[in-house]
């Protein structure tokens, strides 16, 4: 499953970049996200608790950052995985200027497996566009928090 | 006249019981101190397991044991034993109790879980640590054979497990001479039989009698029993197994052993405790087999008068990730293709091939219906190409009534040669033609034409090899009550054999049908015998439990003259008693006979066996071969993509019919099934093996208002090969639905150039399909 889209940040890149490097925002950006551990450089431990249809649970993973060129690039490898099934995410991310501001354009590559995919398939596209959009929407919110 | 009990459509004995909910199904079995077992399950169509941590499992709140590959005794840790071996099955690949250390497909069972109840066991399971390793996953079998594909099993070096030809005649002598010569490509999709009772196992060991008993909704009690027997090293009559009412079966009920059979008895000694397993809807779409999909790449020979000279069809079978069945389903493709057809020069050729997906075995048609497809979509090309009508080319290609027996020259799914052994054709077609009123036809479509209606007419003509052997029996006991004991070693799963085989005994005996209590499907009962699959029962059991009530009704002849002092020719058996024809006071009751036959004291002639009783098999030379043709008028809306079936007609040969209404029921199943599988039912796996259609939301099953009203007609051609002339009517309901399916859809829109390739069709592809070939109001509503 591919998901795309580009999304905009009322701030330049090289802030825009720090904030999706920052755990804390980034957990509690995440929907479900219990907890976020970082344990090494650009390697995070998680746990996300996440509903699809008749599919709820907890999955526990790990969030890798790869291939970094600040402030313009860098890739999420997601690995998860739980009692409704399994995870794994390929996704980029680009920072782009936008006249003062950054425009994030992202492509997911979502594999899923198990339960989930069997019995949510028919919803999962929609599940998983409306969460990376709450996710988008909480980072746009973290951006206007800290300059508040 | 006596009465007459066979041929009759007689109401069923087992209704009474069932309907007041007196059945017993596996799920029914409640024993003291049962525990109940979960498994974990792959999420990875293939992956090695790195390390699997029990320990928080074994921790929770009532969980008794937990299980993996490493805990199970030797005998239980390699490939579960292989079923049929064939010759050319250089790989037969089975699959295991647990995974040892790699997985080869999304819901192998990975750890067993057993606790006081399911939910402590559903819940302990999740808590089961697996690390996976996945690896590239191979799900299109086309793929599968290029070079560098992943492999499925990776010490045979290729992913094909079988390659097999069978030739017929001089193929290329007759594309040489042929006036016509096309090729097709045709590929039917997976799917899946649901039936209404998923899988289950209850086991229990007696330490006091060194007994396990097991019940099983398994097709194949008594190879459980002889096989689990094997496997425990253990005495067969140690062990029994009961397979109870089964609600459906359909085939992949015949497979053995699935894991939860072998696990489940296993943990019932080991734990000393009764076990239960039942498989949920959703375990039920990975973890029962599968069937359908194969490609096919046929090439056709044709002289210009629609007379087929030759056919050469090559074809991959995908078996899944392991073969434990064998070549059955590829096999009986290859057989049934020619059906009722002169083929003269034919070449069948197959590869089975792995996959990481679940298994394929036979399931309901088990290779019947892709056969049929492809023929009869062979007929409609000729028929275009030729510009000739399509039934009168089927009619050209018939095999005539007097040409019986007939040999295909094939070797078919029981090695014995694939030889038909009576049947009329033409007459079939004849009697179909008229049901669905095809003169008519022409001017009915015109009209809807002019309505602005898409209506479209469809048939298909099919033989269905029934009746394999090697064998079953068959045990007739009269008690002294006068009722009548039957026991075969069969399972039942709703084909009425408690009426169908009462009705043969009544018959021979004279005794009413509802005063012949028949059991099937208990090792303790009878304890020889295969099994229900392949339209096998009523002619193999059948015609065992004919035997065995005529050598009762001699010895009671025997026995009966000696208390009526009258010799054996001058009585008859009638109303329960033994009685002198033209005299009917001077009688005995079947039962005063049976205890006569059993004196407390005094004497019984020599060489007489004790009690009216007598156990007979039946071992049929080859396959008897039934044959039908179905016809249907089906309506399209072009804007949807839903079709209504406006009429559908069936013609049924199964020789000679024991119960009609039993026949009629096993059509409209086996026609539901075949418009499920045509049009609803498909099973979709991502690039990965997922998975996708593991709910009835994804996997659409057709109700009784997808099913229409179906017109019945029988032709009787009773088959020479065994006592009473029956043939097998199981899955002749659904073989020949796809093939019609499609023939009435391209007929509705003729002119639009349609031609369909693939079943299941379903509301969206055919919706597509039509928008792409113009068909004015298709795919006019939003998507």
């Amino acid at each position: 499953m591919q998901i795309q889209g580009s999304v905009t940040f009322d701030a330049p890149p090289e802030r825009v970049w720090e904030l999706f490097n920052d755990p804390e925002a980034l957990r509690r950006a995440t929907p479900g996200c219990e907890r976020l551990d970082k344990v090494g450089e650009d390697r995070y431990e998680a746990v996300m608790s996440v509903g699809v249809a008749a599919i709820k649970g907890t999955y526990k993973g790990t969030i890798e950052i790869r291939d970094k060129e600040p402030p313009h690039r860098y890739r999420l490898a997601i690995e998860g995985s739980g009692s409704p099934g399994f995870v794994n995410i390929d996704a980029s991310m680009e920072f782009v200027p936008a006249g003062g501001g950054t425009q994030v354009n992202y492509s997911w590559d979502v594999q899923v497996g198990g339960p989930v995919a069997g019995v949510g398939q028919r919803v999962l596209g929609g599940v998983g566009r409306w969460l990376i959009g709450e996710f988008f929407k909480k980072m746009q919110a973290e951006l206007r928090a800290d300059a508040s | 006249m006596a009465t007459r009990y066979f041929g009759q459509p007689i109401k069923r004995n087992e209704d009474p019981r069932l309907l007041r909910g007196r059945g017993l199904y596996v799920d029914d079995v409640q024993l003291p101190g049962m525990l109940h077992m979960a498994l974990v399950r792959s999420p990875y169509a293939r992956a090695r397991i790195r390390r699997i941590d029990t320990s928080k499992a074994l921790a929770a709140p009532g969980v008794v044991a937990v299980i993996t590959h490493a805990d199970l005794p030797a005998n239980l840790q390699g490939p579960l034993p292989p079923l049929i071996p064939h010759p050319t099955l250089k790989h037969h690949k089975t699959q295991f109790a647990l995974a040892p250390g790699q997985v080869r497909h999304a819901g192998e069972a990975v750890a067993a879980v057993v606790a006081e109840s399911r939910y402590a066991a559903e819940d302990a399971a999740e808590l089961v640590e697996v690390e996976y390793e996945p690896l590239p996953a191979v799900v299109d079998m086309e793929k599968a054979l290029e070079p560098g594909s992943p492999l499925v099993h990776e010490d045979i070096g290729t992913n094909v497990a079988a390659h097999y030809t069978q030739v017929v005649g001089d193929v290329e002598k007759a594309f040489a001479e042929a006036d016509l010569v096309f090729e097709e490509v045709f590929r039917p999709d997976r799917g899946q039989a649901q039936p209404m009772e998923t899988r289950g196992v209850v086991a229990v060991y007696d330490r006091n009698l060194e007994t396990l008993t097991i019940w099983d909704s398994t097709q194949a009690p008594i190879r459980i029993r002889s096989g689990l027997a094997e496997l425990y090293g253990m005495r067969a009559n140690q062990v029994r197994v009961i397979a109870p009412n089964v609600g459906g079966g359909f085939g992949p009920k015949i497979m053995m052993f699935y894991p939860e059979e072998v696990l489940v008895p296993w943990l019932a000694m080991k734990l000393g405790r009764p076990v239960k397993y039942i498989e949920d809807r959703r375990e039920h779409f990975f973890a029962t087999n599968q069937e359908r999909d194969q490609i096919h790449r046929v090439q056709v020979a044709v002289r210009k008068d629609g007379t087929i000279l030759g056919i050469k069809d090559v074809f991959l079978y995908d078996t899944g990730a392991y073969i434990p069945y064998g070549l059955i389903i590829p096999i009986v493709a290859s057989c049934t293709l020619p059906g009722p057809y002169k083929i003269p020069n034919y070449h069948a050729e197959f590869k089975a091939v792995f996959t990481n997906k679940t298994i394929c075995s036979p399931y309901r048609g088990a290779g019947r219906p892709h056969g049929v497809f492809v023929m009869e979509r062979i007929i409609n090309r000729i028929a275009e190409e030729l510009g000739i009508d399509r039934v009168e080319v089927r009619r050209r290609n018939l095999i005539q009534p007097d040409e019986f027996p007939y040999d295909v020259g094939l070797i078919y799914q029981d090695n014995a040669p694939l030889r038909y052994d009576s049947g009329n054709y033409p007459g079939l077609l004849d009697k179909l033609l008229k049901l669905i009123e095809y003169d008519q036809w022409p001017a009915r479509k015109e009209q809807y034409r002019k309505e602005g209606r898409y209506v479209g007419l469809g048939l298909a003509l099919y033989v269905e090899g029934t009746g394999v052997g090697p064998y079953e029996g068959a045990r007739v006991h009269v008690e002294p009550s006068g009722k009548v004991w039957v026991a075969t070693g069969v399972g039942t799963q709703g084909q009425s054999h408690q009426t169908t085989f009462a009705q043969i005994v009544a018959e021979e005996l004279g005794v009413r049908v509802e005063d012949v209590e028949v059991v099937t499907g208990d090792t303790g009962a009878f304890h020889w015998g295969t099994g229900t699959f392949a339209s096998r029962a009523a002619v193999v059991a059948g015609n065992a439990v004919a035997l065995a009530a005529r050598d009762v009704k001699a010895k009671a002849l025997e026995v009966a003259a000696n208390l009526l002092e009258a010799s054996v020719e001058d009585l008859e058996l009638a109303d329960g008693q033994v009685r002198v024809k033209g005299a009917p006071q001077r009688a005995v009751s079947l039962g005063q006979v049976a205890v006569a036959a059993n004196p407390l004291r005094g004497t019984i002639p020599p060489g007489q066996e004790p009690g009216l009783e007598a156990a007979r098999y039946f071992n049929p030379p080859q396959s008897a071969f039934s044959a039908g043709g179905h016809a249907a008028i089906i309506e399209v809306d072009p804007a949807t993509g839903m079709i209504k079936i406006l009429k559908y007609a069936v013609v049924h040969d199964c020789g000679r019919l024991i119960n009609p209404m039993v026949v009629e029921g096993q059509i409209h199943g086996g026609v539901a099934q075949g418009i499920g599988g045509s049009f609803y039912e498909r099973l979709v796996f991502d690039e990965n093996g997922q998975l996708l259609t593991t709910t009835f939301m994804d996997f659409l099953i057709p109700t009784a208002m997808e099913v229409p009203d179906i017109a019945i007609d029988h032709q009787e051609t009773p088959s020479p090969l065994n006592p009473l002339g029956v043939k097998g009517a199981g899955e002749a309901g659904v073989i020949p639905v796809p093939a019609l399916f499609v023939d009435a859809i391209e007929d509705a829109f003729s002119g639009y150039g349609l031609r369909f390739r693939e079943v299941p069709l379903d509301p969206n592809r055919l919706r597509q399909a039509l928008a792409e070939a113009g068909v004015p109001g298709a795919g006019s509503t939003a998507a």
